[in-house]
């Protein structure tokens, strides 16, 4: 766009992305600091300059070591997962033309689930699958929300439109069904599986570790930068599947690629951290009645808020009751469950 | 050129479209009539690529709309459905914007705001489009498919319209259809369906009447407008009164007695 008004457009829109950068970076900088062990904020800058060669001041061996090894690989995998959640949570939404739709509600996160735990109960017992198991876990997870969303997808597909409350009916049913099937995964579990499943299943960022950085890493970005340049199909797919065909969008393919690259995204993000409620739903909401609903900026400010959000549950969750943690489930539901509330009484209002 | 030839879908061995043949020309209003049921909607589809039809072809300018990738088709065919709902808050000119999303439009700005000119909708470009009126979505609508096919091109564009003039008031069914008319000098081909027989007989050159899947007669709109077809097609009968304004007639549909049983039937 090069007139006068689509610039001054862009630009702000840039500055909003840029505000929320700043944001996400204030959070991140308190949550390295604040926990269980507190490392001063000079001191985090100092561990901070000291690794990129810079020395602005003294810190101790122990200090960096927290930051280092624990607190700095759980708010990156905070950012991940968190943003991740936003931007799929953000595509799906403007895919299905639906505001209520989120990776939860539509199966994506339960399909994960389920085969999150197939891999985590069998897996171990089979010599054949032991050398997947590194990167098996994500994938496999990957396969079961892509799985259930193809699922919900054909279900509430009739006439070549996606009816919502059937879309809705569809994923409460393939969310049903993976619980009872994970249930019964369970029941042939073996005690150390039981154990990794229920800690997984709270959702808690202080799995993360190093090692599972850099797959994360590969899972998440590659397909949230797919994503962010697909935002003028997500535009399109707004007015409805028939008008983006007549404006030229290959409309098949187009949601074909959305599904996949939310699955990926969901089902690594589920895989690392457990199931985390809500922010695929609240985020991209907040963006939309703030600063409307062009996905050039609804995509990536979905990833920025959603990655600042679940660091500022996380930090919540670690610093409430200290010395223990509390799940960060419950902390996103605590404030994802009364948004959706509100939203529900909103959007039956009439518009006035 | 657009064309249209033999032309047949069916739906569990019902004919909905059956054999029909049609041309358009650039710089042509082409109203499709016909009453409830007629297959208008269906046709309709087939020729903007929505669905395939079992036998026949269509052809935009010589390519067979199947050789045609969606974003080389929408290079040459814009298309208005009849009712489009937006479920997120986009601005009239976000919308209008969409339009363009798959041509390499030299000027962007430029075109968006001749569209928002010709529909005369500019001072709504900033509000939200779900606030706005139906005749004012209905205008928003038509300035985003435009757009679409406003920058002149090389080669003829063709623009189709399923009862754009629905949800109208009179005074804005005339505004729309004068935009179309407009259109005409831009080398675009225009084929309407219209509900309204006395906007066919005042702005298009010609007519197609479609009845139960069939073409009933297609040709220039003094061939089509006979009161004898009108009534067979309709069901109904129907006098046409010279109108001398235009030079053209008026259609009027006289409420006799004796058909309205069968009409009843029909519906």
């Amino acid at each position: 766009m090069s007139s006068a008004l689509a610039h001054t457009k862009t630009k702000s829109q840039n500055q909003i992305l840029l505000g929320f950068g700043l944001m996400l970076g204030m959070v991140l900088l308190v949550s390295l600091s604040m926990g269980a062990y507190r490392i001063p904020l000079p001191q985090v800058l100092a561990i901070l300059s000291d690794q990129v060669g810079m020395h602005v001041g003294a810190f101790e061996v122990q200090q960096a070591n927290v930051l280092l090894q624990i607190r700095m690989p759980r708010v990156l995998m905070g950012v991940l997962v968190g943003g991740g959640l936003g931007i799929a949570g953000a595509a799906l939404q403007g895919m299905f033309r639906n505001p209520l739709v989120e990776p939860g509600l539509i199966g994506v996160s339960s399909g994960s689930a389920l085969f999150a735990v197939i891999f985590m109960v069998f897996v171990p017992i089979s010599p054949i699958l032991a050398w997947v198991r590194p990167i098996g876990l994500p994938i496999f997870a990957f396969a079961g929300g892509l799985i259930a969303v193809l699922a919900v997808y054909r279900l509430s597909k009739s006439q070549g439109k996606t009816d919502a409350a059937t879309l809705i009916l569809a994923g409460v049913a393939i969310n049903a069904l993976a619980g009872a099937l994970i249930g019964l995964v369970l029941f042939f579990a073996d005690d150390s599986a039981l154990r990794s499943f229920t800690f997984w299943s709270l959702g808690d960022l202080a799995g993360a570790t190093w090692t599972k950085i850099p797959v994360s890493l590969i899972l998440i970005t590659f397909p949230s930068l797919m994503l962010l340049f697909s935002y003028r199909n997500l535009n399109a797919l707004a007015l409805g599947e028939q008008e983006a065909f007549h404006m030229g969008v290959n409309v098949q393919r187009v949601k074909l690629q959305f599904l996949i690259f939310s699955a990926l995204i969901v089902g690594a993000g589920v895989s690392m951290v457990g199931m985390i409620g809500f922010v695929g739903l609240v985020v991209p909401h907040l963006i939309r009645i703030l600063f409307g609903a062009d996905h050039r900026l609804v995509l990536p400010g979905s990833f920025l808020l959603g990655a600042l959000l679940l660091n500022f549950a996380d930090l919540i969750a670690r610093v409430i009751v200290i010395p223990t943690e509390m799940p960060i489930g419950v902390i996103t539901a605590l404030i994802g469950a009364p948004f959706f509330i509100w939203l529900i009484f909103n959007l039956n209002k009439p518009k006035n | 050129m657009l064309t249209a030839s033999r032309v047949h879908f069916c739906i569990r061995q019902r004919p909905i479209v059956d054999e029909v043949s049609l041309e358009l020309n650039p710089g042509e209003i082409l109203a499709v009539l016909g009453p409830n049921g007629a297959g208008k909607s269906t046709f309709f589809k087939i020729l903007s690529g929505e669905i395939r039809c079992k036998h026949g072809a269509i052809g935009y300018n010589g390519h067979d709309i199947h050789t045609l990738k969606s974003r080389e088709l929408a290079e040459v065919r814009a298309v208005m459905p009849q009712h489009t709902q937006v479920n997120f808050p986009f601005t009239v000119q976000e919308v209008v914007e969409l339009g363009l999303i798959s041509t390499k439009a030299k000027n962007p700005t430029r075109l968006i705001a001749e569209v928002l000119e010709a529909t005369n909708t500019s001072h709504l470009k900033d509000q939200v489009f779900n606030t706005l009126s139906g005749g004012e979505k209905q205008r928003v609508q038509l300035a985003r498919v435009l757009v679409q096919i406003w920058e002149a091109k090389p080669f003829p564009r063709y623009l189709l319209l399923d009862e754009p003039t629905s949800s109208l008031d009179i005074a804005q069914q005339h505004a729309v259809l004068k935009i179309l008319e407009a259109l005409k000098s831009r080398n675009i081909g225009i084929l309407v369906i219209l509900h309204e027989l006395n906007l066919a007989a005042q702005y298009a050159d010609k007519i197609a009447l479609l009845k139960d899947g069939l073409l009933a007669k297609s040709g220039t709109v003094k061939e089509v407008l006979d009161e004898e077809i009108l009534a067979q097609v309709f069901d109904h009968p129907i006098q046409l009164i010279a109108n001398p304004a235009t030079g053209g007639v008026f259609v009027s549909s006289a409420a006799q007695s004796y058909s309205s049983t069968h009409t009843i039937k029909q519906a």
